[in-house]
């Protein structure tokens, strides 16, 4: 299949330049990421007010939150690189669709976790079936099923095809089931708390969010450029070039 | 004239996977068994309150067939590829998509068309109220359509895969299910609280009817990557 | 290690360009471009793992070529659906144990949509009349090979790729077998095919194409 790639785009993609760049790019992101998340947990931690109806336990929201999004976000960016690596065989989009699974668990675990912390401190309870953490759970079995299914194939490309097609089934799968859990937690009558429901958010709690979310964004970039460098040293291993970094003990 | 070929074909094809079943017809008894016994645990586990058993009724009968149509759905399409037979279907005039369609049908014919006729003995025996057997067995016909037209996509894409065991089977399939369950069993909590159980039903519906058009297109193309490598 | 070219003239049957294919990124065999013409009978020579079944697979349209293509009478491949006048038979042979020759059989030409009435002259060519009626798995290995060769003679197909076709077969059925090639390319049929045994072939005018890494 002859696709017409432009030449820059070409070039970047050729394994042994995006190696490159890519270690460039995890530098730097991950300092970036280093330094917004001590502003955010400084602004979070120690600026922002005491909220006046929950104490000091709402400060896992900036935890939480960004997790949450994240766990999403990441979701929706392996749909598009998984439909890239199928439609035009781009390797570099197979292996960052592999790559992005494991960190989006991570996001998900996360999201649950702090979760189910805040909801030991307001409900007295680890584990309740709010609509919000179900939906985030089933994201999470989703992860783990494209995980599981990669990991499962001895021909790692394939296995990589295979995943991308699981990962856009799901992602056409994500939005029924936030809906349909919604509509069955409407049905089933349980508990009419929302977590984190509409609130009003001062200003000053609002700039730590945003500033940790951009954290989690460049956190997930220099996670993402590393995996994907390991994964293209392993499977280019046999080639001149990742042989030379080898020896170099890069 | 290539429409009376394509029928042909089809007939073909499902008299030659309904004739393997019928030689196989003791392993049809495998799938009804295995509820049976999982339905019979439910009181030994929980005591035979029947008001306790009555108010889970319909979710353990639904679970319950889903898993049996698990173990039945791993062995879908195996067989085929490693006898070759796949290769001959996917070389075949014919449009694989069709193919493949019926051999979901047949599937479904055998492995969980039995659960569905079995299904009012299950719910008997979890005291379900007799005026819900209906909407139990339309909801679950809906449902393992579904389950049987997502679970050949993800069969076909695992069809090179060293994993031959249900458990990546259930660990992929089982959160795509999830909708499907939520709404038949919603139908039946919606049916049994008197409120208005169609609703569920037909999102059910609607997203069969998806389904039958892009199941069998996705299983197509889920096969060839399945098998290119 | 070059390419290999074989020149015609006139529109060719089946046409490979430049053909090659990954597995994990590591080519199973050199760029190969070839033609066959109808009449054509080419032997893949080659040792284990050189390619010759992945190439052929790569022919039907069961593998996608990594580069290059495959054209079928001067248009690619189309992937999702079979021209339908080629014929695969490899190592599996697509033969339902629990069901009979004859059922298989007629599996096989429906989906074709070939005539169902030879299906009897068939098996008796093949001496296959005392097992038609028998489940496959009571069949040895040879007459296995001779119900799935079966289909050569019930399906009006131009092209046949046989991987292998003289494995398990016994003297009278190499003889068969040959017979059959030579009455394909005398009738404008064209065959690729790969053999271990090379003494097998009585063949005369076989084109031979090397495999190589």
């Amino acid at each position: 299949m002859s696709v017409w790639i432009p030449l820059w785009l070409r070039k970047l993609a050729a394994p042994p330049h995006f190696y490159c760049i890519a270690g460039k790019l995890r530098r730097w992101s991950g300092r970036l990421a280093v330094l917004l998340g001590i502003i955010a947990l400084y602004g979070a931690l120690l600026l922002a007010p005491t909220d006046y109806r929950q104490g000091d336990a709402y400060r896992i929201i900036f935890v939480h939150v960004p997790s949450a999004w994240m766990s999403l976000f990441i979701y929706i960016l392996m749909g598009g690189t998984a439909l890239l690596g199928l439609i035009w065989r781009i390797k570099l989009a197979e292996l960052a669709t592999i790559a992005s699974a494991p960190i989006g668990a991570a996001f998900t675990l996360i999201t649950l976790i702090t979760g189910s912390l805040w909801g030991k401190r307001m409900w007295g309870t680890w584990w309740t079936w709010d609509a919000r953490l179900s939906s985030e759970l089933i994201l999470l079995f989703l992860y783990l099923g494209v995980i599981a299914l990669y990991h499962s194939f001895c021909n790692a490309r394939q296995g990589a095809r295979a995943a991308s097609f699981l990962t856009l089934i799901g992602l056409i799968n994500v939005p029924i089931v936030h809906f349909s859990v919604q509509w069955w937690h409407t049905l089933h009558q349980g508990s009419t708390i929302n977590l984190f429901g509409p609130s009003y958010i001062s200003a000053s709690m609002l700039w730590p969010l945003l500033t940790m979310t951009l954290a989690t964004k460049a956190y997930y970039l220099a996670s993402l450029c590393g995996r994907m460098r390991k994964q293209l040293l392993w499977q280019e291993r046999g080639k001149h070039w990742a042989r030379r970094i080898i020896a170099m003990g890069e | 004239m290539s429409r009376t070929l394509l029928l042909k074909a089809c007939t073909a094809m499902l008299r030659h996977d309904l004739t393997l079943a019928w030689r196989r017809r003791a392993d049809l008894a495998l799938p009804i068994l295995y509820a049976l016994i999982v339905t019979t645990l439910f009181p030994f586990a929980l005591g035979p309150d029947r008001l306790v058993l009555q108010q889970i009724a319909g979710g353990v009968v639904l679970v319950i067939v889903v898993l049996a149509m698990l173990l039945e759905l791993n062995t879908l399409f195996r067989e085929d590829s490693d006898d070759g037979s796949l290769e001959q279907l996917m070389l075949s005039p014919q449009p694989l998509a069709v193919l493949l369609a019926i051999k979901v049908l047949v599937y479904w014919l055998t492995s969980a068309a039995p659960l569905i006729v079995l299904s009012p003995l299950l719910a008997g025996l979890m005291h379900l109220a007799p005026r819900l057997l209906p909407v139990l067995m339309l909801s679950l016909l809906l449902a393992t359509l579904l389950i049987s037209l997502l679970g050949a996509i993800l069969m076909a894409l695992t069809i090179t895969s060293t994993q031959r065991s249900g458990m990546l089977l259930a660990l992929t399939l089982l959160p795509l299910c999830v909708p499907i369950v939520i709404a038949s069993s919603g139908t039946l909590v919606a049916a049994e609280q008197g409120l208005a159980w169609v609703a569920p039903l037909a999102w059910l519906g609607a997203a069969l009817v998806l389904a039958l058009v892009l199941a069998p297109l996705s299983c197509a193309a889920a096969l060839h990557i399945g098998l290119d490598g | 290690m070059e390419p290999m070219i074989l020149t015609h003239c006139a529109a060719p049957l089946l046409e490979a360009r430049a053909l090659c294919f990954k597995r994990q990124d590591e080519p199973v065999f050199a760029p190969l471009s070839f033609r066959l013409d109808s009449g054509d009978m080419i032997l893949l020579e080659g040792a284990n793992g050189s390619g010759k079944t992945t190439l052929m697979r790569l022919l039907t349209g069961l593998l996608q070529a990594s580069s290059g293509e495959v054209l079928w009478r001067g248009r690619p491949l189309h992937r999702d659906r079979s021209p339908g006048d080629m014929l695969f038979i490899g190592h599996h042979l697509g033969l339902k144990a629990r069901l009979t020759p004859r059922e298989n059989l007629r599996t096989s030409v429906d989906l074709y949509g070939a005539a169902r009435t030879n299906i009897d002259a068939a098996l008796g060519y093949l001496g296959l009349d005392a097992v038609s009626d028998e489940p496959v798995y009571r069949l040895s290995a040879g007459q296995k090979k001779r119900s799935a060769l079966a289909r050569l003679l019930l399906i009006p197909a131009t092209l046949w790729l046989l991987d292998e076709p003289f494995v398990h077969l016994d003297g009278s059925g190499v003889e068969l077998m040959n017979h059959l090639l030579a009455r394909h390319t005398a009738r404008h049929g064209a065959v690729l095919l790969s053999s271990h045994d090379q003494r097998v072939f009585h063949t005369a005018g076989i084109k031979r194409m090397r495999m190589d890494i």
